[in-house]
Order: C-alpha cells, then structure tokens, then sequence
C-alpha cells in the first residue's frame, strides 16, 4: 500500500494503480473519452489531465501511475483550463447538430461539454461533410462526429479479433475506417456492436428500425413481439432503474400498451433451442462425432465462424437455430396456422440485445421470419416516443402458446447460460433421471474462457464458456489444430454475452454487467421450472406439432446451414 | 573530426576482455550521455535494461533523424558507420541482445547499401544480428515509443511512458534505443583517453555562408559558433523545429542549462540562424505548418490543436486577428505543451512562445 494526497486529502492505493482509477474510489469521476477499463490504456483524449506537485506538465490520469507521497489536484485552475480548451478543440471538429443527432443526450461529449460549461465556441468550426456510412444492416457509422478515441477499433482488433476497422490517414486528416476505405457491409464486420456500445459519440449507433415498427404498429397487420432473454434485465436502465432491476412484466404490458397484439418470449426459443441442441449433443457423443459442439446462438460469432473458420470448423457448429429464429419459424409456421392467418399478415418484431440479430434475420437461411429487430435502446426510445410512462405501468404476462419458459431459457442472457441450460437437459437425459443439482457454478462468472469436467452417470464431459471473440479465438485454433480437449463449448460474442450486447444500455463496466447477470439468475432461481425439457408449453410444441426432438421436422423448421463469407 | 577516428573493433575487443558490467561501469565513468536530445546516461540506460528480468532484448539505433535543420548523423551514417556498428555490438554484448535494429529514415534510402555491407562485414563472428529498418517518412517515428510501435508493423503512434523502453520496449521486452551519435561515440568512449562527453556534432543551417556539420565543444560562445558559420547579421537562432528559439546573443553560452533559461531547449545541437532581413511570423507559420502536417494525429491537443495554432498564425499575417486571437494563442500553445502525449505534441509550440515572448511587435493585431 502507498499513501498519497488527492485533491488534499489522504488515500490509500496499490501500487501499480492509475491515478483514474484511485480517484474513482474516492468518489472522483475524472472525465475521460478515450479510457475504458476493458480496453488497453492509450491516453489520446487528453481531458482526464490532473496537476501533479513537482510535476511541470499535466498527466493524463488514465495512464499515470500513482506514487508514493504523490500530491494530486483534480480540479485546479490549470487543470479545468486545459480540460475547457481540449474539449473545445474537440467540438470545433465535431458535428454540433446535437438535438438530431441519435447520441443526444447519451453522448459523453455533450455530456463533459455541460459540465465544463462551455458556451461559446472559442474556435473556428472545421468543416466536416463525409457522408454516413450507412451500408451495414446492423451499424451506422458517421464520421463526423467521431473524436478518434479508438475505442472502437481496440475493441474490434485487441478484444474482437476482427479488425473490421482501423486508423487511417494522420493528423487532423486522421479517419476510422474499414480497409481500404472499403464501407462496413464489405469489411469483416461481424455486427457484434461492442463498438456501438464503447463510442461515446453518435459516431457509431445501431441502425435503426424504430421508424420501420412504429409504421408497422400503424398498419391493419396482427402485430407480435418476441423479448430475448436479456433485454428484461436490462430495460429499466434506460428508464432510470439501477442496474440488475429486472422489469420483464412492465415491458409486456408496455409492448401491449403500443399496440402489439401479442408478446411472445424468446425464452421458449430458448428452451426449444436446447431441446434440439441437447439432442444433437448427445447423438454427437455417442458417435464420437464432430466433437467439441460449439453453441450457435449468437450471430455474431456465426458470422466470424463463417467469416475466419469455416472449412475447419464448420462440422463443429450447431445446426440448431437460435431462440430468435426458431421462435420466429414457430410465429410464422405453427402460430399462424392456429390463428388461421397468412403469414404474410403477420408482422413479427424481436426485441433483442443484439445489432447482430439485424443481420441474423436477413438470413437466406430464414426466409424473412422475423420482420424487424428491435435493440434494447431501440425499444426504450420507441417507449418514450409512443408516450409510455414506463415506470407506472401494471404488470401483465407474457402470451400463450409462445410465452411460457423455464429458467433454463432466462439464463441464455448470460455468459455461461446456453451452456448450463443444455447441460441440465443433457444431464437428465443421459442419466435417465430428474436431477436435483441443476447449477453449474463453476462455468459462472466473468472469466473470460471458464472450463469444467462434468461427470455425468459415467460420462466425463470437458466444457468450456467463453465470451469475446479474441478469447474465443483461442478456441477455435485448439480445435482446428486437432488439439481441443473439450466436448461442448458456448461462445458469445459479448462481453458477459447477451447482457453485454451491441443492442444494451452502453456500458462495458463490469460492475453493473455483474449486477445485470444477477439478475437473471435470480430470474432462473425464483422459477419452479428450471429444465427446458420439463417446459410443458414446449413439451406440447413437439407433441402437437414438430414429433420428435431432432426430426426431419424439427430439422426444417428448428436447424440451419451455414456458409463461407468473404470479407476485404 | 574526432568522432570520425576509426575504432576498428579495438573497442570491440577490449569489451570481450572487460565483460558487460565493466564495461557499462567505465561508460558511466567517462559520462557518455544520449545524444538524441534528452542527455540521459547511456549506460545507465544500458545497465536499466539488463536488470530488467526478461528472456529477450533488443537494441534500437534510432537513425530516424527527422528534425528540421538536423544532419549530423547522415555524416556519421556515410563516414563512420563501422564505429556505429560496433557500439550496437557493444550495446548488444552488455544488454545480452541478440537481435539489434537499425531504424533508417525514409529519405536516407541511399545510406542503406553501406550500412548493409559495413554491418555484413563486421558482424560475421557474432551472433548478434543486425537488421535495417526503413522508415516510410513520418516524423513522430523519431520518437523512441513511436518506433517501437513502426518496427512492430503497428501504427507509428507514440505511447506513454512509463514504461520506459528499458522496462517494457520492443515485443514488450526491455528495450535500448540509442541515437546514431551515442553508439558511435561508444566505442571511442571506451577507448581514447582524450574523448569527452563535451565534444559534440552541430548541425548549422539558415542564414548561414558556411551551413554544415560542426565539431564544436557544449559552452562554445553563440557569437563564435556564428563566426565559424558566417552567419548574415543574426537576429534569432532556432533549435530545430521543435527546440523553439532564441534571440540571437553572442555571448551566450551554449549549454542546455543556457538555453533551457531561454524557454528553448538544445535538444540534438541543430542551429538554425535567422537573419534581420526575416519575419519571425513568417517562420513560425512555416513551421506550424509542419508540425500541423507531421502530427500523429492520436492526442487531442496536437492533432487538433496544431491546426488551430496554423489558423490564428494565418489570421495575425493577414492583419485580421484582435488581441483576444493573440491571447488565445497563447492559452492554445501552453496547453498544447502541457498536455499533449508525446515529446512532439509537447515541443511542437514552444517556438510560437518564445516568438510571442520575445518577438511581440512582430505580432500584430488589426
């Protein structure tokens, strides 16, 4: 432990800490654009200077180490001068037309710009006039706004492994951009959205299809909506909830308050999602065949899969469809006909985690199912729009057939969740009886790769969880060069998986997506039914309509192919 | 020239005798210091590295010599590259490096074949290995942090320090990074009896007769450095681009002390004389325009700020500015120097300061 003054009052620290990081716990949030605790430290935004004693220049706060017997001043007259006159440089080269801007009041410029009561522009305004790239289906890029923190482009390349983006061009000329000043739908852009949620500008954002719904909602079509697992822990943020507030009835009762006639849970997809994915496992494992399975729910690690692994890998991958797509099959084929409806007059919105899902709709593989995805912060700001008082709603539960679940489909929302859903089933099946200890903690948490031996009756089972792509990647070249100890892996994109999504309330602290995880497990843990297998509303599905688990119906509708992507 | 006496591995040969902690004591003991522009001692910079625990390390000599009116190791480069080689082995040898990069600036292409051969011909023997590394024409690649990252295939983005290159440098390994004259110094350091840290290259230019590459001693008079160049009635001298500058004082004495006392800074010994005939505002446009073009373009300050520094300059020429546009040029230039990342962002103003300071009448408001 070192001792040291901050603004002249003693803490305590480790050493080895940054001055940031010290001043937070002692309730200090020094502004910051370009440091986040995810990322690798690069101190290029310069606002997060801070005055240290006997020290002639300002440090950066996010990469200076604190000392022994350091006196630091967070607030000084020097340091709030330099602070005002950078974020003027910044917004002298930033598009000022906040209030029609999709990041207003969400944007961490406008956010420090008011705290640091800036009036007047002290600097002439750069002219900026590149056009957004709008050719991705999942994420809008417009330049003119960005501020060059990278955070983007060290997500994507150092924790995605994707490098759809990168620097281009130098100085004030300096540019994001995909290769090659190639737009997003050509680069390898796997639509994950974790920059999405670490730009803290209107630079990067979801596409949007709020318009697209809202003209929906307005038509004579019988409008339904599908809630992904996560998005019920998640929602309350964006209406000032603290995180970690599941509101799972009041966004029922919100979607039937806008006019949607029906709200289906994904969660049933889920439990489905297993059903057919336990079986698969199990088939596989007892043929010895394409083994480790790698879970498929996450179409952003399909994309990459399809993208970097494909002709090693592509044995390896689930053909199980995701909860999203195959709850959307079920709307389109099974629902339709027993509401005596054309599938055409039926429009299916998913309320997703996800700008990935954006995408996975528009699948070939999925003959335009599901109409629209909605994301997280979509769905709060249709909320608003339409008029909805979120906070004073009643409670109402999801619809019937496709609304009731088991806990094993809450925790899909999770890292770690697909994985332990499958394995309850699997569990069960395999040995043949109804098993008490259903919570498999030891594939819980942040840890980005987490592995487990499973026994089973007499199977020892190797599993592995990972989230990010970057960790992922290890995986996948385990497996490709024969290597691979396990026999079933979870991937998820996300940081923390669907909770940590491109579609969430942006933040990547891991404090508050801890608090989101708890959340579905409590979710999980309050429910009497925790197997997908004991669902009986899924049970029914296959009794009434799809046979049995894994057959040539349940193939049609339930699984799907994958192929080779290029990418420049 | 001194520096230019051929060591012919006699150096080499002593270090095999002496091994690396003697050598790097002796180093210390003649007080050889880095000739990049910083003075830090080589070798304790070298015995830093050596203690820092890792299974790998690296020698950098830094030949990336960007800075306007600097020249000097070009002259080391084409006349005593076989002394600059050997103080990398040297380097080598005390640091346990096996593999040493020469980072070559881009415009130096020429150099490179004789460099090459010199290096084939005298490092057959050793096990270390000598590489030539191209630079692509950025001037922030003079920057040690900056080169490590180019040398990686990276961006050529400077980093925060700390870490220091002896601590975590190139691949994350402790790292030596050297000027061209330090290593060439090395082995005459350690081998001549009359060499000492005080005799230095000078690289002289501008309104000059006689511009070139001088050996002078540090605290020769300004007025004699001037004498010795010709210079044409001097009003001004610049360090660089990036030292800034001073008036022109011929009892000065030149030390870095000296100039630091001047707001300027000696950095690699490049004076640039300016006659009465010039307009400093002239000047400091030209060279905002430089450092505008030559910024990284990673930290706010002086990718931004450069411009806006170019701007207000160009609104003072054409007799537009107030005084509120000359304040404001002066808060930019100060915060640009105490808050940018790198040694640049942080130098890149200091000329506009001490013009400001000391050539005010030459900035006039309308």
């Amino acid at each position: 432990m070192i001792k040291l003054k901050i603004n002249g009052e003693e803490v305590k620290a480790k050493e080895g800490e940054f001055i940031i990081d010290v001043a937070k716990k002692s309730s200090i949030n020094i502004p910051h654009l370009c440091y986040n605790e995810r990322l690798e430290r690069i101190g290029a935004c310069r606002l997060c200077v801070v005055e240290v004693k006997g020290m002639e220049k300002l440090q950066a706060s996010c990469c200076t180490q604190v000392r022994d017997g350091m006196d630091i001043n967070t607030h000084s007259p020097k340091v709030l001068d330099a602070r005002r006159l950078n974020i003027q440089l910044l917004l002298a080269n930033h598009d000022l037309n906040c209030t029609i801007c999709k990041e207003n009041l969400m944007c961490k410029v406008q956010k420090y710009a008011s705290e640091l009561m800036i009036e007047d522009s002290i600097f002439e305004d750069l002219e900026r006039n590149e056009p957004p790239d709008n050719s991705s289906v999942s994420i809008r890029r417009d330049n003119n706004k960005c501020i060059l923190c990278e955070q983007c482009v060290r997500i994507c390349n150092d924790v995605q492994t994707v490098y759809a983006i990168g620097m281009a061009h130098r100085g004030v000329g300096t540019r994001i951009t995909p290769n090659f000043n190639h737009n997003m739908k050509e680069s390898s852009c796997i639509n994950c959205g974790q920059c999405v949620v670490a730009c803290p500008t209107g630079a990067l954002t979801e596409k949007s299809d709020v318009q697209g719904v809202i003209d929906a909602l307005n038509s004579d079509k019988f409008l339904i909506a599908q809630t992904a697992p996560s998005i019920r822990a998640t929602l309350g943020e964006l209406f000032g909830l603290p995180a970690g507030t599941p509101v799972t009835e009041k966004m029922v009762t919100a979607l039937k308050q806008i006019g949607f006639d029906k709200v289906f849970d994904t969660d049933l997809g889920a439990d489905i999602t297993i059903i057919e994915e336990a079986t698969e496992f199990i088939k596989r494992l007892k043929e010895n065949k394409n083994l480790p399975l790698i879970t498929t729910c996450c179409p952003a690690w399909i994309k990459f899969g399809e993208q970097f692994y494909y002709n090693e890998l592509n044995k390896n991958m689930s053909t199980c469809r995701s909860p999203q797509a195959i709850l959307a099959s079920l709307v389109k084929t099974y629902y339709a006909k027993k509401i005596n409806k054309d599938p055409k007059d039926i429009i299916l919105v998913d309320i997703m985690p996800c700008t990935a899902k954006k995408y996975e709709i528009l699948r070939p593989e999925f003959n335009g199912e599901a109409d629209f995805v909605l994301t997280t912060v979509e769905l709060a700001k249709l909320l608003k729009e339409l008029n909805v008082d979120f906070l004073k709603l009643e409670d109402s539960e999801f619809d019937n057939p496709l609304g009731a679940s088991s806990g094993a489909g809450d925790i899909f929302g999770r890292t770690g969740g697909v994985m332990e859903a499958a394995l309850r089933t699997a569990a069960d099946w395999l040995t043949k009886k109804d098993l008490k200890a259903i919570d498999y903690h030891s594939i819980r948490g942040m840890d980005e790769i987490k592995e487990a031996e499973i026994k089973i009756g007499k199977d020892k089972i190797k599993i592995c969880v990972v989230h990010t792509m970057g960790a992922a990647r290890k995986l996948l070249d385990q497996i490709k060069e024969g290597k691979s100890p396990y026999h079933f892996i979870e991937i998820m994109a996300c940081y923390g998986g669907c909770i940590g999504g491109g579609g969430q309330p942006p933040s990547h602290n891991k404090e508050i997506l801890k608090k989101r995880i708890n959340a579905l497990i409590k979710v999980d843990e309050k429910k009497k039914l925790r197997k997908s297998h004991k669902n009986p509303a899924a049970t029914k599905l296959y009794k009434e309509y799809l046979g049995k688990p894994g057959s040539e119906k349940a193939h049609k509708l339930l699984h799907t192919k994958y192929s080779k992507k290029g990418y420049v | 020239m001194k520096i230019l006496e051929k060591s012919s591995l006699q150096a080499w040969k002593k270090v095999k005798k002496l091994g690396p902690d003697k050598t790097i004591a002796l180093l210390k003991k003649k007080g050889l210091t880095g000739r990049g522009g910083a003075g830090f001692s080589t070798g304790l910079k070298w015995e830093l590295t050596r203690k820092t625990k890792a299974d790998e390390r690296f020698i950098i000599c830094n030949a990336d010599e960007g800075e306007p009116g600097t020249f000097k190791d070009k002259l080391l480069l084409e006349e005593a590259p076989e002394n600059i080689i050997e103080g990398i082995l040297i380097a080598a040898y005390c640091i346990k490096a096996k593999q040493a990069y020469i980072y070559l600036r881009g415009e130096y292409i020429s150099l490179k074949q004789k460099l090459e051969s010199t290096i084939s011909n005298l490092v057959r023997n050793s096990k270390i290995k000598i590489d030539i590394i191209q630079g692509a024409g950025a001037y922030i690649c003079g920057d040690e942090t900056a080169i490590i990252s180019s040398i990686e295939n990276k961006r050529g983005y400077p980093h925060f320090k700390p870490p220091y290159p002896p601590q975590k440098g190139l691949y994350g390994k402790p790292t030596v990074i050297n000027n061209v004259e330090t290593l060439a110094n090395v082995p005459l350091a350690l081998t001549k009896k009359d060499w000492s840290d005080n005799l230095r290259l000078f690289s002289i230019s501008g309104d000059v007769s006689k511009p070139g590459v001088y050996e002078l001693k540090i605290n020769s008079k300004l007025g004699q450095i001037a004498k010795l160049a010709k210079a044409k009635s001097p009003k001004a001298v610049y360090f660089g681009a990036a030292g800034g500058l001073i008036p022109y004082k011929p009892n000065l004495i030149i030390n870095s002390e000296n100039i630091c006392k001047e707001e300027a800074s000696l950095g690699s010994c490049s004076l640039i004389f300016v006659s009465k005939s010039r307009n400093i505002l002239d000047l400091a446009l030209n060279i905002s325009q430089f450092f505008k073009h030559e910024s990284c373009g990673k930290c706010t300050p002086c990718r931004e700020g450069n411009v806006h520094v170019l701007k207000l300059l160009e609104k003072i020429k054409t007799n537009q500015a107030s005084k509120q546009d000359i304040e404001l040029l002066e808060k930019l230039s100060k915060t640009i120097r105490d808050t940018a990342l790198c040694g640049l962002g942080q130098s890149c103003t200091n000329h506009v300061l001490t013009a400001l300071n000391q050539f005010n009448k030459e900035f006039k408001t309308k």
